[in-house]
C-alpha cells in the first residue's frame, strides 16, 4: 500500500492499512458495504475541503466530524439520534470515519495520494449489540472495564484496565478492535505507555512523538 | 500532558506552551520542524507541506517523517473518536492537569465540557 512512498513504511502497519482499507466495503454491524464506502467517501471529500454530497443525517455526520472535529458537542449526538440514527449506528459512523481519516493523513504526510477504496461487498450487517454496554460517561454506551464488561469486555480489553479512548468505540466491538488495532502498531503497545524511553518508531522519541500528537491534538481542540 | 511526562523521565523540562503557541521553542530536537509538519499535515497547502516534509527530513532523517506522518494519522484518529462520542478523561488526569489547562486555555475547548460539565 505504502510502498511506492519515498518514506519507508513498517510491514506490520502496512499489512494492517491494507487489510483495514479493504474491508470498508464489508457489510459491518450496522451499515451495509455499500453504505459504510458512501460514509468514508463523504468524511474523505469533507477532508479535502469539498461540500456536503445531501442532506442525509448519515452524510451530514460524516462530513461533519471530518471536517470540523472541533465544533462537536453533545448536541450534535442528540440531534443525531432524533433525526433516526441508533446510537449504535452513531458509534459506528464515529469509527469508520476517524479511521479514513486517520489513512487519508498518513498518505498525504508522506507525499502520496490517498489510498484507493475498495468496492461494496454484498451482505447483511451482523446488528450485533452488546448487552453489557451501559452509559459511563460518554454520549452513547460503552462497554465497562473489569466484571461488569463481562466475557465480552475481558476478550476486548486482554483482562487489563482500559483508558475511554479505547472503551469509546465498544458499542460496536468490530470497530473497537480496528482501532485498537491502529493504536498498538501506531502510537505504541498500550502496556508500555508508562515507559517514556521506549522506542516504537525508528524515527522519532517518545517526546518527538509526544510533540506531534500534542500539537495535532491542539489543533482539533481535543479537550481528552 | 505526556510531552510534559517524557520531559521528567529524563529529567527534562520541554515548553509544552508550544504546543498552542508553535513560535515558542518547545525545547524537544527538532521541535520546530515537528511543529511545523503537524500544522502543514492538517492545513490544505501542499506546497507548505512539502516544504515542511522536506525541512523535517533534513533535521532529523527520513524515518522521522514517516513517524511524525503515522502519529499525526493516530491523533487525527483518536481526536475524532474523543470529540465525535463526548468522552471524559480519566478522573485522576483530571486532577493532575489542572494548571497546565489553565496555561494553556485547553478549558476553552467545546469538548471540555464533556470532562468538565
Amino acid at each position: 500500500m505504502y510502498r511506492k512512498s519515498k518514506f519507508l513504511v513498517r510491514a506490520d502497519l502496512n499489512a494492517i492499512h491494507q487489510s483495514q482499507v479493504e474491508a470498508l466495503g464489508d457489510p459491518g454491524t450496522w451499515f451495509s458495504g455499500q453504505q459504510r464506502l458512501a460514509i468514508v467517501e463523504e468524511a474523505r471529500s469533507a477532508l479535502a475541503g469539498g461540500s456536503t454530497s445531501g442532506r442525509d443525517v448519515v452524510l451530514l455526520l460524516a462530513h461533519q466530524l471530518a471536517a470540523s472535529p472541533q465544533g462537536f458537542t453533545e448536541t450534535v449526538y442528540t440531534g443525531a439520534l432524533d433525526a433516526g440514527l441508533s446510537d449504535a449506528e452513531y458509534v459506528e459512523i464515529v469509527g469508520l470515519v476517524s479511521r479514513l481519516v486517520n489513512f487519508d493523513v498518513l498518505a498525504r504526510g508522506l507525499g502520496m495520494d490517498p489510498v484507493q477504496l475498495p468496492a461494496p461487498k454484498a451482505g447483511e450487517p451482523t446488528r450485533e449489540r452488546p448487552i453489557e454496554a451501559v452509559l459511563e460517561g460518554a454520549w452513547a454506551p460503552t462497554i465497562p472495564n473489569g466484571k461488569q464488561g463481562g466475557e465480552l469486555g475481558r476478550g476486548l480489553y486482554g483482562g487489563r484496565w482500559k483508558p475511554f479512548i479505547i472503551r469509546a468505540l465498544s458499542l460496536v466491538p468490530a470497530e473497537l478492535r480496528k482501532h485498537y488495532e491502529l493504536e498498538e502498531v501506531q502510537y505504541l503497545p498500550l502496556d508500555r505507555f508508562p515507559e517514556y524511553e521506549y522506542r516504537h518508531h525508528e524515527g522519532l522519541s517518545r517526546p518527538q512523538v509526544e510533540v506531534v500528537a500534542g500539537r495535532v491534538s491542539a489543533l482539533n481542540e481535543c479537550f481528552y | 500532558m505526556v510531552l510534559r511526562e517524557s520531559g521528567r523521565a529524563i529529567g527534562k523540562t520541554f515548553n509544552v506552551e508550544a504546543l498552542v503557541r508553535p513560535t515558542l521553542d518547545i525545547g524537544v530536537d527538532g521541535g520546530a520542524e515537528l511543529l511545523a509538519f503537524a500544522d502543514a499535515v492538517l492545513g490544505a497547502d501542499d506546497g507548505g507541506l512539502d516544504n515542511a516534509r522536506e525541512a523535517l527530513a533534513d533535521r532529523l532523517g527520513p524515518a522521522a517523517v514517516s513517524a511524525a506522518s503515522i502519529i499525526a494519522a493516530n491523533f487525527s484518529k483518536n481526536d475524532r473518536i474523543a470529540n465525535g462520542l463526548g468522552i471524559p478523561i480519566e478522573k485522576h488526569a483530571i486532577e493532575a492537569t489542572v494548571e497546565i489547562r489553565e496555561a494553556l486555555g485547553l478549558n476553552d475547548y467545546r469538548s471540555a465540557v464533556n470532562s468538565l460539565g
